[in-house]
């Protein structure tokens, strides 16, 4: 008779009702690993979007700049009439500056866009109004967190030109600092003052949107890069990327590690009740997967509990906490959890394959 | 046919100097219906001789057949099986889970076979062993009888066609192990079970159909002695 899953269920949830203590600290040691992978996902996720948040929302597929620029905006600058819009649906430009922004009374590193108000990459106002005339912004909303508000007038660190915020948009983070909206004549009066040209056509970028970029046709001095590569480019993102991630798969191993130590430990006690079990006739493949059953048990209590206990840290923590949460991330998190966790008690199904009933019995 | 027949079974262990003999050249047979007592001083070789009846271990020399199969002959799987399904234990030691309650003990021999007692019977044998007010309770709140008895419940409910009981009334007073002695005479004319039970103590074997007398390794049938005083 093959036992089902159910079958196996019978020892091993017996086991765990008839040793509360016991397993209790194993699923306490599993809850921390857990709550710990989960926290870090989050941040790990939280500091993506506070470096990617801004350009995710151009919904581009592309970007251009200058073969010299090393991918990076700033360093990248070009001509409006570098590129005519071949082989792309959509194409824009982009402008801009990096700056330290006060309004009196607080002060925050920012990055100003200039746009093209009709283009696709221009934000949806979500308080306020659109920027019209000179000198208006539309702000990342993390700035009202700071304390800036609609009618704020903005100093600037590089210059004597002043900005007035008119509006609010969500979710408009880039590379860590909020990101001001403008137009492109506000933008090269606050980079040259009144030596602006009327009509520059100095620009950093083109955002393009199209199904292929091979099919970009571009200048030779410039490259056509994917959006996510350009992402990957920004300073410390993907360093930083890397060491959380890095993190959370050395947590995966430890929490393998951690159960398969505790398991074993707990199949060593066990050796002659198990020999007992085998002496009688109970297979080796029911044992085993008892110690798999409960180790799922186990493992799936450890991990709903730690995702409970973050997502409820996630709710009572402050704004500037870069901690955003992505469910289903979350949920594939856990599966390895709880996957990686059955692979570690397959060290204690080797012991009890190999208990001999004999001397566990004594005769 | 014999239920359980041992042909020429010997057991060594250990080579040379640090060589012993615990079964020597041994024939035996055991018939349903027949409650066996084998006898014989610490270390003379009983347990070895169970164990291997059992097919728990292998002898160094010889054949087991339970039911007309060769032990040799299979694997160990199969063997475990082939245990689940012919062999009850009762062993010295308790061999009780200690996390299961009395009634679980027998609900994981469900889980793991099909074929065991009806509810009914299972009540019956709860009754007839006196641990039917037992059901609940886990080993750690049964005393050492009791305990026996639950061990001697489990054996029997996997309906088995042999039973070998390892001193079974180690743990006992006299009452209580001539108790116990009763009650396997009883299942085994009743279920008509070849029963094997080893003691060292002279006492309890009155009432078997056979003793046997192991003494270093060598097993021998005892003629009845009925003048006991
Ligand atoms: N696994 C073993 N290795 C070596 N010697 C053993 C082993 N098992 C039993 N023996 C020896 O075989 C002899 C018989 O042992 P056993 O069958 O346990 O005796 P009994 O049950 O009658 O007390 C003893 O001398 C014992 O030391
Ligand atoms: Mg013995």
């Amino acid at each position: 008779m093959k036992p089902k899953g159910s079958e196996f269920m019978f020892l091993a949830w017996n086991e765990i009702r008839n040793n509360k203590l016991r397993f209790t600290l194993v699923i306490g040691v599993l809850v921390l690993i857990s709550y710990l992978v989960f926290f870090l996902s989050g941040l790990a996720n939280g500091l993506e979007q506070l470096n990617r948040e801004a350009v995710d929302k151009w919904e581009a597929d592309g970007i251009i700049l200058t073969e010299e620029s090393d991918l990076r905006l700033q360093q990248s600058i070009l001509s409006k009439d570098d590129f005519d819009g071949s082989g792309v649906d959509e194409y824009t430009e982009l402008s801009q500056l990096s700056a330290i922004a006060s309004n009196g009374d607080k002060k925050e590193n920012v990055y100003i866009f200039a746009v093209d108000p009709s283009s696709f990459i221009m934000p949806d106002v979500t308080e306020g109004n659109a920027f019209v005339d000179e000198g208006e912004v539309i702000a990342d909303d993390t700035l009202k967190e700071d304390g800036f508000e609609i009618g704020d007038e903005l100093s600037l660190s590089s210059t004597d030109e002043t900005l007035e915020i008119v509006g609010f948009t969500d979710k408009a983070r880039f590379n860590a600092a909020p990101v001001l909206f403008t137009d492109q004549d506000t933008l090269e009066t606050l980079q040259y003052g009144e030596f602006a040209e009327e009509d520059s056509d100095a620009i950093n970028a083109f955002i393009i949107r199209t199904d292929n970029l091979n099919n970009v046709e571009a200048d030779k001095t410039l490259q056509v890069i994917d959006t996510e590569t350009f992402i990957e480019n920004l300073p410390g993102y993907t360093e930083q990327n890397l060491t959380l991630t890095l993190m959370i798969y050395f947590l995966f191993i430890i929490s393998a590690v951690v159960l398969a130590i505790f398991l074993y430990v707990l199949t060593i006690q066990k050796i002659s009740i198990f020999g007992v079990m085998k002496a009688q006739g109970i297979s080796s493949g029911y044992l085993a997967g008892s110690v798999v059953a409960q180790t799922f048990l186990l493992s799936l209590a450890g991990v709903m509990i730690g995702l409970f206990l973050a997502v409820i840290t996630g709710l009572f923590l402050p704004a500037a906490v870069p901690v955003a949460f992505n469910y289903i991330e979350m949920l594939i998190y856990g599966i390895i959890l709880i996957v990686v966790s059955v692979i570690g008690a397959l060290i204690s199904v080797q012991t009890i394959v190999r208990i001999d009933p004999l001397k566990a019995i004594g005769g | 046919m014999a239920i359980l027949e041992l042909k020429k079974v010997q057991k060594t262990f250990g080579t040379g100097r640090t060589k012993v003999e615990a079964m020597k050249e041994t024939d035996f047979e055991a018939e349903k219906g027949e409650l066996i007592a084998v006898i014989g001083p610490s270390g003379s070789g009983k347990s070895t001789f169970l164990t291997i009846a059992g097919g728990l271990q292998t002898p160094t020399d010889g054949e087991v057949m339970i039911n007309g199969t060769a032990l040799a002959d299979l694997k160990e799987k199969k063997r475990a099986a082939l245990r689940l399904k012919e062999v009850g234990f009762v062993l010295q030691a308790s061999n009780l889970i200690p996390y299961l309650n009395v009634g679980q003990q027998m609900q994981l021999l469900d889980k793991v076979k099909k074929g065991n007692l009806q509810k009914e019977e299972a009540k019956e044998l709860y009754q007839s062993l006196g641990i039917d007010h037992l059901i609940r309770n886990f080993p750690k709140d049964l005393s050492g009888g009791e305990k026996q008895r639950v061990a001697i419940a489990k054996a029997l409910y996997t309906n088995p066609s042999i039973i070998l009981a390892d001193e079974p009334t180690a743990s006992l007073d006299s009452d209580r192990a001539f108790e116990v002695m009763n009650m396997l005479k009883e299942i085994t004319k009743e279920k008509q079970t070849a029963t094997i039970v080893v003691t060292h103590d002279t006492r309890l074997i009155d009432d078997c159909d056979k003793v046997y007398k192991i003494t270093d390794g060598k097993m021998e049938l005892q003629e009845r002695v009925y003048d006991t005083l």
